[in-house]
């Protein structure tokens, strides 16, 4: 029982950290960003195949994974977002060609790995399992919780408290007023999409280390739960969209130890439905990313 | 008098098919202040959107300095010295009021006024600088948005009716700020539509008429030419 909980736990940290840099773009520009999915399993590709050709040790590996989806985020919103502002329909139609940019990722993803899984190098990562007050924990699955919410924190604190955070909350609120002091918002919304998109494939590549493997389906198997989070926490809300990661984990665990794992996929989203029939804006919806 | 600061030379703004601002020109020497006033919908408030950046004009020139700046982006202007005062205040409600300052301080941190030097100026807005600014009443938004723009020290501020919707008092008040800023040398730009109350403060006066210069000259003058005082002044 315990296990299984801190199993909830560790899946729940990667669903919110996929969470929160959907939420964040969504907080920020009004953006329904549905490539997010892709970013996340390209995270996951780039990862394997940059430790398999470099061999570069796990800690150097993250932030190149990170630096690339940044750029992968920047040109998505250039492609996908920008050209489409001023529309009356700018965020229907942003829906629309981020699912199409979505899918010409997964595309080159299958042209470039083909589509058999990809796996880490063996022993990429030491295996090392410990054992605390009876629970068994990888040493993965450990670094994995840290890191997530390393990464949760290091964006909230970004938003409330640095220069650039300060401008997005400006953007978020009013995008001419923010025009109006001198705020360059083309350039904050580069760089909303850039943490996003880095945040994403970092989850990815998380996620696969996790697994040990990857494959193209990677992104569209967690990109529903991770909608659940987001709507549970309340669309735009990063203190939502992480305790909700680790409720839909927790509840996904539990699912499995009382029930089965058919039931898996299915209990997340009942307890989507019972939380908006009593609480229609989510957990945290009076919280959006402007008041972090 | 040396070259203007400020000059807008045959300006068209449209929105659409509608033309808001017609060939409009005028110019403000360094530390000058210009008044442009005239009715609602006169053309008074997409003149400073053109001149701020918020807007592309459809044709003309807005010069900074002689240089031309009517392709520069607003975030451009802004670190240039040329700051707007918006209508309808625009401050950030959710953001506190350090917030809002320190957002407008940010393209010009160099020449940036010291925040407790402008507190002085402005101490209702000590007293509250941590409150969102949404709490603020809508006098005390309009001096946070004066106050935003004078922390980065500009050149040339735009003030768009700075005085609509304020109660007699605090309208006295927004006009003795105005009266500090000139007497520090900036430039100013008013527009608004207390159209007596703006000449008498401003230089130079210019009247629209649906998009067009109608009437120009010193304000002095303006405020005794019968034609003006008819149309826009009213009787006192």
């Amino acid at each position: 029982m315990l296990q299984q909980l801190a199993n909830g736990v560790f899946s729940g940290s990667i669903y919110a950290l996929f969470a929160i840099g959907f939420t964040l773009v969504f907080g920020i520009l009004r953006h329904l960003n549905l490539a997010h999915a892709a970013i996340f399993t390209t995270g996951a590709f780039l990862g394997i195949e940059i430790a398999t050709r470099t061999g570069i040790p796990f800690w150097a590996l993250l932030p190149v994974v990170a630096g690339i989806g940044a750029v992968a985020g920047v040109v998505l919103e250039r492609i996908a977002f920008r050209p489409l502002a001023g529309r009356d329909d700018e965020h229907f139609a942003g829906l629309i060609s981020s699912v199409a940019f979505g899918g010409v990722l997964i595309a080159l993803i299958q042209a470039r790995y083909g589509t058999e899984p990809k796996s880490f190098p063996y022993e990429y990562f030491p295996n090392r399992l410990f054992e605390v007050a009876g629970l068994r924990v990888t040493l993965t699955q450990l670094v994995t919780l840290g890191l997530a919410l390393a990464l949760m924190l290091g964006l909230a604190w970004l938003v409330s408290a640095t220069p650039l955070g300060r401008a997005m909350r400006a953007v978020a609120e009013n995008p001419t007023a923010a025009r109006v002091v001198g705020v360059n918002v083309d350039r904050v919304t580069a760089g909303t999409y850039a943490l996003s998109s880095g945040l994403g494939t970092v989850a990815g590549a998380l996620l696969a280390l996790n697994i040990g493997q990857t494959d193209r389906g990677l992104g569209a198997s967690i990109e529903l739960i991770g909608f659940a989070v987001i709507i549970l926490g309340g669309l735009g809300s990063l203190w939502g969209a992480m305790a909700a990661g680790i409720v839909l984990g927790l509840a996904e665990a539990l699912t499995i130890h009382y029930f089965d794992s058919t039931w898996k996929g299915l209990v997340p989203f009942a307890l989507l439905f019972a939380v908006l029939i009593l609480r229609p804006r989510g957990l945290f919806g009076h919280i959006k990313v402007r008041e972090v | 008098m040396s070259e203007p600061i400020l000059s807008v030379e045959s300006l068209s703004v449209s929105y659409g098919r509608v033309e808001a601002v017609r060939d409009v020109s005028f110019s403000v020497p360094e530390g000058g202040m210009v008044a442009l006033v005239g009715a609602n919908g006169a053309g008074k408030s997409s003149v400073l959107a053109a001149v701020s950046g918020l807007m592309r004009p459809g044709k003309g020139t807005v010069r900074l300095d002689g240089r031309d700046i009517t392709r520069w982006p607003a975030h451009r202007r802004v670190g240039a010295g040329l700051v707007l005062v918006p209508e309808g205040r625009q401050i950030l409600g959710t953001l506190t009021v350090a917030e809002n300052l320190a957002l407008g301080a940010h393209r010009r941190r160099a020449q940036a006024v010291p925040a407790g030097e402008l507190y002085e100026l402005f101490p209702v807005l000590a007293e509250r600088r941590d409150l969102p600014a949404g709490a603020l009443s809508g006098g005390e938004q309009q001096m946070l948005a004066i106050a935003r723009a004078m922390i980065s020290r500009p050149r040339v501020v735009l003030m768009d009716e700075p005085s609509m919707g304020l109660a007699p008092k605090m309208v006295d008040e927004v006009f003795g700020v105005i009266d500090k800023i000139r007497a520090s040398d900036v430039t100013v730009v008013l527009v608004e539509q207390n159209a007596r109350r703006a000449l008498r403060t401003a230089d130079t006066g210019h009247v629209l008429e649906t998009g067009a210069i109608a009437h120009s000259g010193p304000a002095s003058e303006l405020l005794k030419d019968p034609k003006v005082v008819q149309a826009y002044l009213g009787v006192e």
